[in-house]
């Protein structure tokens, strides 16, 4: 499987519904800061990975290029990885196999989003990603696909508004805690089912917001690791997979796509029993019946129980399985990629015991990160440990 | 980890304004023009079946991205079939509200393996649930011109 791998430093930027900051800017404050976090200086930085999500938000075509110099890559070796959504995991993912082949020693993976660029609201942007001849005719909106898998989900299993809205309640509560939050609140299930109804069953409150962010990490190879930090959180399982290009086809109470990454994350991670060896987790929650969907995609609760061991408060940050302490992408926001690799420097924080108020209760020695995204079809997984 | 936030307004950052004008012209594609024409002509909408992996795809697809073969078998579905989710839409792509919320749903015609996103029309938002029977209505065989908007909606059966 390659040489050994870690994450050895991590940074973001506050997470803001409209930054001062140009992208590069953003990027450049994600990247210095994570370099800082572990004492680096970009000199000893062998390669750079780029995660940002469509062109079109930002409003600059060819971003990776665009965001180069913010990113460090300055005279490097220099991609940029684009799975829509689930581009802020993959990048890891990407930076993993550049170490563990061997090829570098040492890489910076940054992810930034400014979607506040577009105007007049970057829903607007999605309109592009529909097929051309079959559904932009329709003038389709984003929130449709949510909002049809959100009621299929809700139909099969028979749960209501209320057993989704206490993952909104938790996330944005467990914002409170983090100092990068856009929009923690403490927040009653009345609030949540007493939101705008943007398009039923999604309201409100069940989504996340538009932001600019940035994130980044320090990815090395063991010998440098060890020698960087006491304390290197070991890549131990990276999974990445595509159900059918058309939306529409997939089977919409059920994310498989998720489950055949994490399968493979699992499988490099020597995990048979995920809902046990797994002790806290970041599923991927642009909506809050997100996180319930991938949660049982992830095998992290059997399929329809998401939201009965959510109603326990097994998933809180004191609970047996905390699912994303950091406040998710519905309270900390969500900056597309630069939202995914937050919930990756999240597991790295707290199995580092370095969360502050967000810590969690339970000792970690497993945690994983997953996104989703491109047309709703990609899954992205990866396994951290220490 | 300490954070900055430099502006706490949106309007405080100073912008300039520019766009990205982009215009295309795209084709149907050799499946694609087939059911266009089809369903301008005829009124009728057909699908691509994959013998191999018993599957329809509706819209018809030139090849299967299962197994890779390509598809020339073409199918005639029904104008009936289920519908397999909905949702009552307020907003619009901008985030404005809509004067009339829409309907829009997810239909899996008798005989397609797969679903058609379409517009719901003709019936009251409390009538739907997932699991109902529903119909394309199309539009009048002189206004069709070759497109998805052909179909003008999708209604529920008429009951007999």
């Amino acid at each position: 499987m390659g040489r050994r791998v870690a994450v050895v430093g991590a940074g973001m930027t506050k997470f803001v519904r409209r930054a001062q900051e140009t992208g590069k800017e953003l990027a450049w404050e994600a990247a210095k800061a994570a370099l800082d976090s572990c004492g680096m200086t970009l000199d000893q930085i062998d390669c750079v990975v780029l995660g940002t999500a469509p062109d079109t938000f930002d409003g600059v075509h060819m971003k990776g290029e665009y965001l180069a110099d913010g990113a460090g890559a300055w005279g490097k070796p220099y991609m940029r990885s684009y799975v829509g959504g689930g581009t802020g995991v993959f990048c890891p993912i990407h930076g993993w196999y550049h170490l563990a082949s061997g090829h570098f020693d040492t890489c910076l993976v940054v992810c930034e989003e400014k979607m506040s660029s577009y105007q007049p609201h970057p829903q607007g942007a999605f309109l592009t990603i529909f097929d051309h001849t079959t559904e932009r005719p329709l003038k389709p909106n984003l929130l449709w696909i949510f909002a049809l898998e959100m009621n299929r989900y809700m139909t099969t299993y028979g749960f209501n508004k209320e057993d989704i809205a206490r993952v909104a309640v938790k996330n944005k509560k467990n914002a409170l805690d983090h100092p990068a939050a856009q929009i923690p609140e403490q927040y009653t299930i009345e609030d949540i089912l007493n939101s705008e109804v943007l398009a039923w069953p999604v309201q409100r409150l069940d989504v996340s917001p538009v932001s600019d962010g940035a994130v980044a990490l320090v990815m090395a190879n063991e010998h440098v690791a060890r020698r960087v930090t006491s304390k290197p959180v070991w890549v131990e399982g990276v999974g990445w997979a595509l159900d059918t290009a058309y939306w529409t086809n997939r089977d919409l109470c059920y994310p498989r796509y998720v489950e055949v990454a994490a399968r493979m994350a699992y499988r490099m991670a020597g995990i048979t029993d995920p809902a046990h060896e797994i002790h806290v987790a970041e599923p991927y929650d642009p909506f809050d019946y997100k996180e319930l969907h991938h949660m049982e995609g992830l095998m992290l609760c059997e399929r329809g129980e998401a939201p009965i061991i959510t109603a326990e408060g097994k998933t809180q940050r004191d609970g047996e399985l905390p699912i994303c302490p950091s406040g998710g992408l519905l309270g900390v926001g969500n900056p597309i990629a630069a939202a995914g690799l937050m919930k990756v420097a999240e597991i790295f924080w707290q199995l580092r015991g370095e969360a502050g108020k967000r810590q969690i209760a339970r000792k970690a020695k497993h945690g994983l990160a997953q996104a989703w995204g491109d047309l709703m079809q990609v899954g992205t997984v990866i396994v951290l440990g220490i | 980890m300490a954070f900055k936030t430099r502006i706490t307004k949106p309007a405080e950052a100073k912008p300039w304004y520019g766009d990205l004008p982009v215009e295309s012209l795209y084709t149907m594609g050799i499946a694609g023009e087939k059911f266009f024409r089809t369903l301008k002509d005829k009124g009728k909408i057909i699908g691509s079946r994959c013998d191999k992996c018993d599957y329809v795809y509706v819209p018809p697809k030139m090849y299967c991205e299962r197994c890779f073969e390509k598809l020339d078998k073409t199918v005639i579905v029904g104008l009936v079939g289920t519908l397999n989710s909905f949702t009552y839409v307020y907003i619009d792509v901008d985030g404005n509200p809509l004067p009339k919320p829409e309907i829009v749903g997810l239909i899996n015609l008798d005989g397609a393996s797969t679903n058609l996103m379409h517009r719901l029309g003709e019936c009251k938002m409390d009538d739907l649930c997932i699991g109902m029977r529903v119909e394309a209505v199309l539009k009048p065989a002189k206004q069709r011109t070759g497109s998805i908007n052909d179909i003008k909606y999708f209604r529920t059966t008429k009951k007999k």
